[in-house]
């Protein structure tokens, strides 16, 4: 599997350098909203890989060598938790550095980031079955439905979040676990359920 | 023991249909599959690799079902080179050749780069930049570098120029006379598949027409080249099928356990004979 995710991130590379960028500007400008906005946007790389795959039908050679559906499913979602990790971390880190400057627009918020993952991992677990049974191309619907779904939902918190100053909210910890326990259900479940749309549209 | 054993294999698409499909290829053979486009060649390669379920029927590759669980790890044993070499466009040999590594357990890198070297292929190149021969060949470097028993290959050698194709169909020899060692290879250039195979198996409309050793197959036929009056000398079935020359007479192809003896009949190539049953199949 490891082969797998690496083929994604050396196909991702260029992508990923512009994304890079862009969460630079992001992160510093947007504070909040801009650390869970980041982190939802990486948890989409998977799709951009899976639209690379099949631009070059790599699946149908992937298929016929020793990978696993396991391995070929569980890639894209490592892919997509290295991804949103990695936005997390870099936007942290950006921001620690702009609040250690005692920059103007500096907005440190480990809670959003937190909340950030736990929403891209919820976003990751809806769609990629989603886009293993019907393929990038017609799975892209869903992907817009789920960004306004999320956006709904990240207004729906902040209305019942607290703003505590500087442009930061305190999100009630009920909401966080309750959050967090959807994601590992939701991951729970789309696992098993994505094999199930792989093979179903292989075969 | 058989390198591949398809049996009885039943597959269906709507408007068409792989039918009872039986096919079996020593180990240590090479079997060249031959058909028109759209004959199930590239269907057939894809549930003996398993990317495709039949409807019915069983496969066997190197002695294992390839339903089973086993069939995962026999994989690493066979090399598979499609129609088009299918790595995604931005990588280069380099990061194919790392992403290979971790793909196959007894990936050899100094063997990949010797390929590399002996196909002239540039490493750090992007694959989009390659020409379509050079995809195969990269295609070709990476299904021998992993140590395989078996090779299969679907229309392998298009594109290639003849040079290079030459060359390829000397490493796919070299690469037999280890005796646990097999080919399948599917092809439309008929002229390679009689230098190479020992056995040609033709697909014709989803249905397997014959399975035969190449020499045997050779022997079984001849061309006919003369006036049509003295064709129609011989019993209907001893004609396969037949074609004006040109020249005012005929020429056709002939089974010559069915014709008499003394009846001067030339050597045929593989690619008459396939053309001649082609023909003969649409007049039936």
């Amino acid at each position: 599997m490891s082969a797998l995710v690496r083929k994604d991130c050396c196909v991702l590379w260029k992508q990923m350098r512009i994304f890079l960028v862009v969460i630079l500007f992001i992160a510093v400008f947007n504070g909040a909203f801009g650390n869970v906005f980041i982190v939802v946007w990486a948890s989409m790389m998977p799709f951009t890989a899976m639209a690379y795959d099949e631009r070059s039908k790599w699946d149908q050679l992937a298929a016929m060598m020793p990978y696993s559906v396991r391995d070929i499913v569980l890639s894209k979602y490592v892919l997509g938790w290295l991804c949103m990790g990695a936005a997390a971390l870099a936007s942290l880190a950006i921001q620690g550095i702009l609040t250690a400057v005692h920059a103007p627009m500096a907005s440190l918020d480990p809670v959003g980031n937190l909340l950030g993952l736990c929403a891209s991992a919820c976003v990751l677990a809806i769609t990629l079955p989603i886009m293993f049974r019907f393929g990038v191309e017609r799975g892209r619907l869903v992907m817009f439905l789920m960004i306004f779904l999320v956006c709904g939902s990240a207004g729906a918190v902040s209305s019942i979040a607290v703003e505590i100053g500087d442009g930061l909210l305190h999100v009630p910890a009920l909401v966080l676990a309750g959050l967090f326990i959807a994601a590992l259900a939701s991951t729970a479940v789309s696992l098993p359920l994505s094999m199930k749309m792989y093979r179903k549209r292989t075969y | 023991m058989n390198a591949i054993e398809l049996s009885h294999i039943n597959k269906s698409f709507g408007g068409f249909a792989i039918q009872d499909l039986c096919l079996t290829v020593p180990s240590g053979t090479i079997c060249g599959l031959v058909g028109e486009n759209g004959a199930g060649k590239s269907t057939t390669i894809r549930l003996l690799m398993n990317a495709l379920r039949p409807d019915s029927g069983t496969a066997q590759v190197l002695g294992v079902d390839v339903t089973s669980p086993e069939f995962q790890a026999v994989k690493e044993d066979v090399g598979v080179v499609l129609d088009e070499a299918y790595f995604p466009e931005v990588l280069n040999a380099a990061q194919v050749g790392r992403i290979m590594a971790g793909t196959y357990r007894r990936w050899d890198a100094a063997l990949y780069q010797d390929y590399l070297r002996r196909f002239g292929l540039p490493e750090k190149k992007s694959f989009k930049d390659y020409s379509r021969g050079m995809q195969m060949k990269l295609a070709i470097a990476v299904a021998l570098s992993h140590q395989p028993k078996l090779l299969v290959l679907d229309e392998a050698t298009a594109g290639l120029d003849p040079i290079v194709r030459d060359e390829v169909l000397d490493i796919f020899n070299e690469f037999t006379r280890e005796e646990d060692h097999s080919i399948l290879i599917s092809s439309h250039i008929l002229s390679d598949l009689e230098k190479l195979c020992d056995y040609i198996a033709f697909l014709h409309q989803g249905k397997l027409l014959f399975c035969d050793e190449k020499d045997q197959l050779l022997e079984t036929y001849g061309i006919f080249t003369d006036s049509s009056e003295q064709l129609d000398c011989l019993m209907p079935e001893a004609i396969v099928a037949r074609e004006a020359n040109g020249y005012g007479g005929v020429r056709a192809l002939v089974r010559r356990n069915l014709a008499p003896s003394g009846f001067q009949l030339e050597r045929p190539s593989v690619e008459d004979i396939i053309l001649f049953l082609v023909k003969g199949a649409k007049e039936a």
